[in-house]
């Protein structure tokens, strides 16, 4: 008896366990669907497109295998947009940080209208993207922009420069269009972390004689350390598949001189109309990016 | 339970109760009867406040004989309209009319089997009552019509000011290339730029080096589509446009046809490459030179050559996907009817130009103060856009190039000036790698 009873117990324990397997299941499939349906499936789906040569407006095409891969690495046109990115993303981010930063250190500090001037240097993050290069459009205007009257009234130049029509011009100008725009996420997570650093490690720090120099590279940087670190990998994944700001700004021109690797997705996709070098465009972009961001993450472990 | 916690806010339970009850207001709201059952959508890359207000009109006075169906119109431009329209067809949601697009973007659409014939409209319309030949560029296959004109658009004319022709002692308009250069040199100077010609990675560019390379006698395809760009008219053709750089603005390199249109108008360049729109924004925005614009064909590398006028044969269009094709049929011969087509024209006149005989010699039409007052520059440019082409179909000649509009958007067009004008690579390198590049869309 002893022993039936015992198989019995056994057996309503794993009924159990089995309905509440089930119960997860059923828990965590909302957000499984989810994940699939926005995740997995676009992904797999442009995994799929890019094997094969893919009219936009219809949809249809025919298998082609990796041809489309070998295309793009053998053209010219797609290193270009490469090397482009790399630039566009290094450059804008090393300035969004500096002057992140920079900014923060101000802001941190018992300044008048502090809480205004804090309020006014998120503007230009929270303004849209259209608006924001409309702006900046005009003040680069060849007749009309304020820049260009201010360098020909000022003497320094003899005739208005053109901004965004002619290399290197047109990559400075668009590295610092992106770092005014996106400057001011650096301010509000450096900031939030400076004050959260205690005092005492300042106080400490004058005490063994440390100036202002040594008290920021000493105790500041290393406490931003952290925060510098998710804001670094954040920003450089936004900035790498930038497109609206570029697109606006330059359309990838002069030539492809600023054209980045989204630029040339959206190209291929509906100016060349082939979805399925878009969608390959797309992938090798999103694998570029994960080497660089693993590489990055490992580093930032280490 | 009177919905209200003991704090004073309101409980879950009333929270979820009103919830449900905004759900089942909205799933009843939905299942009233619609007031209208038909939606038309329309697009257009024409938009101007004065075309937008011919437009009301006509979608007014439709929807008031047509109580059950809604007109909708949507804007895109000429820069956006490839992409906009291709996610429209690769999505299923395409518009039901589409309306100003060039010919070549039709013949692009129509190969791909994605647009309805068009005849049913045509003969709507009245066929007898188009101008001869007018629909000739949508006929891509015998006998059937893609689309129909709306419009006919001379765009590449030369607008000059004549006050500062006068200034500078010139005493006729310039006929070759050699002669438009020395006036823009003559014409600039203090605070005013020769030209406004387009330098930038865009698609006005790419129709404006079309232009010039016809210009000097070339072109792009042999009428049987070979390509036929590496040849010396283009060397020719480049080698002017790249001198004409240092007589436009600096800002040039970015400008596509509004900036080009605003450069003139706004009496920033002694001369513009550009269409009639010239003559209403003139008078409107910028009224003092009202007196001193005229315009004349573009001139040639020499008198030998012939002027090539650009029309982009502004079409009207049907999805083959478009719902309610009956009824959009019926909206789109509505577009050409009496007074609703004239004030269509009359939004921009001498830059939609009547394809419609009976329209071009309603007297409603003729008594515009634009039209009264350009008489001249009208006509001219009607006589030109008649006879003009573009790179779907460059000459009476040529076979209809489908692939133009791929061509175009490609923008191995401009890619190939900005090679020339910003890099100084040799044209004719240049030339020989952009043929090559044309030749494998051609093979596509």
């Amino acid at each position: 008896m002893p022993t039936i009873r015992a198989a019995s117990a056994s057996l309503r324990l794993r009924s159990l366990d089995a309905r509440y397997g089930l119960l997860g299941a059923l828990l965590i499939a909302p957000t499984v669907l989810v994940f699939c349906t926005v995740i997995v499936y676009p992904l797999v789906s442009a995994i799929y497109l890019g094997l094969f040569s893919i009219y936009t407006p219809t949809m249809e095409g025919e298998w082609v295998g990796l041809d489309n891969y070998r295309r793009l690495l053998a053209s010219g046109e797609f290193w270009r947009s490469l090397a482009n990115n790399l630039i566009w993303t290094a450059g804008t981010l090393t300035l969004q940080i500096v002057f992140g930063i920079l900014v923060a250190l101000m802001l941190h500090r018992n300044l008048v209208f502090r809480a205004l001037a804090r309020s006014l240097v998120l503007f230009p993050y929270f303004l849209s993207t259209v608006v924001a290069v409309l702006v900046w459009r005009w003040l680069f205007n060849d007749l009309y922009g304020v820049l260009n009257h201010l360098l020909l009234w000022a003497g320094i130049v003899d005739l208005p420069v053109d901004w965004l029509g002619s290399m290197p011009n047109a990559m400075i100008s668009l590295i610092f269009v992106g770092a005014w725009k996106y400057f001011p996420f650096v301010v509000i997570a450096v900031l939030a972390r400076l004050q959260a650093i205690p005092d005492e490690l300042y106080e400490a720090a004058s005490i063994d004689g440390a100036g202002a120099w040594a008290r920021f590279t000493d105790v500041t940087l290393p406490q931003l350390r952290d925060v510098l670190i998710v804001v670094v990998l954040l920003r450089t994944i936004w900035d790498f598949k930038e497109f609206d700001l570029i697109y606006l700004l330059t359309g990838g021109g002069p030539i492809i001189g600023t054209q980045t690797l989204p630029l040339m997705v959206y190209k291929e996709a509906f100016a060349l109309n082939q979805m399925g070098g878009a969608s390959a465009t797309a992938v090798l972009m999103m694998l570029i990016m994960l080497l660089f961001m693993s590489l990055y993450l490992s580093r930032a472990r280490d | 339970m009177s919905g209200y916690s003991s704090k004073g806010g309101i409980t879950r339970r009333a929270a979820l109760r009103g919830a449900l009850a905004l759900c089942a207001g909205a799933a009843g709201l939905k299942s009233l009867p619609a007031r209208a059952n038909t939606t038309i959508r329309w697009w257009s890359t024409q938009s101007s406040p004065e075309q937008l207000a011919a437009y009301r009109f006509q979608i007014a006075a439709f929807e008031a004989q047509h109580p059950d169906v809604r007109v909708l119109f949507e804007q895109t431009s000429d820069e956006g309209y490839p992409a906009q329209l291709a996610a429209a067809f690769a999505g299923g949601n395409v518009p039901n009319l589409v309306t100003h697009l060039p010919s070549f973007a039709v013949a692009d659409y129509w190969q791909a089997g994605l647009l309805a014939p068009f005849d049913p409209v045509i003969e709507s319309v009245g066929s007898d009552r188009f101008f001869a030949g007018t629909n000739r560029v949508y006929e891509i296959e015998p006998g059937v019509h893609a689309a129909a004109g709306i419009g006919n658009t001379a765009a590449n004319m030369l607008w000059l000011r004549t006050d500062l022709m006068q200034q500078a002692g010139i005493e006729s308009a310039p006929e070759t290339w050699d002669e438009l250069r020395a006036a823009c040199r003559q014409m600039q100077g203090r605070g005013i730029y020769g030209a406004q010609l387009p330098y930038a990675r865009n698609s006005a560019t790419s129709l404006v080096i079309v232009c010039f390379i016809h210009g000097a006698g070339g072109q792009i395809l042999s009428p049987d589509l070979d390509v036929a760009i590496d040849s010396d008219e283009a060397v020719d053709a480049l080698e002017f446009y790249r001198s004409m750089r240092e007589l436009c603005p600096p800002g040039a390199t970015g400008y596509s046809w509004g900036e080009t249109l605003g450069a003139f108008v706004s009496g920033a360049t002694a001369t513009g490459l550009y269409a009639g729109r010239v003559l209403v924004n003139v008078n409107t925005r910028n009224p003092r030179l009202a007196e001193h614009v005229t315009c004349v064909p573009f001139p040639t590398v020499s008198a030998g050559v012939p002027p090539w006028t650009f029309n982009d044969y502004p079409s009207v269009f049907i999805p083959a996907d478009a719902p309610d094709l009956e009824m959009t049929r019926r909206f789109a011969a509505w577009l050409y009817e009496g007074e609703g087509y004239i004030r269509q024209l009359h939004a921009t006149p001498g830059h939609i130009l009547p394809v419609l005989q009976t329209a071009a010699e309603d007297e409603r039409y003729l008594d515009h103060e634009l039209v009264r007052r350009y008489r001249d520059e009208i006509a001219l440019m009607s006589t030109s856009a008649a006879a003009g082409h573009n790179l779907g179909w460059e000459s009476p000649e040529h076979r209809i190039n489908v692939k133009a509009g791929a061509l175009v958007n490609s923008g191995i067009l401009a890619e190939m000036v900005q090679r020339v004008v910003l890099n100084e690579e040799q044209p004719r390198t240049v030339l020989a790698d952009t043929a090559r590049r044309i030749e494998t869309i051609m093979n596509a």
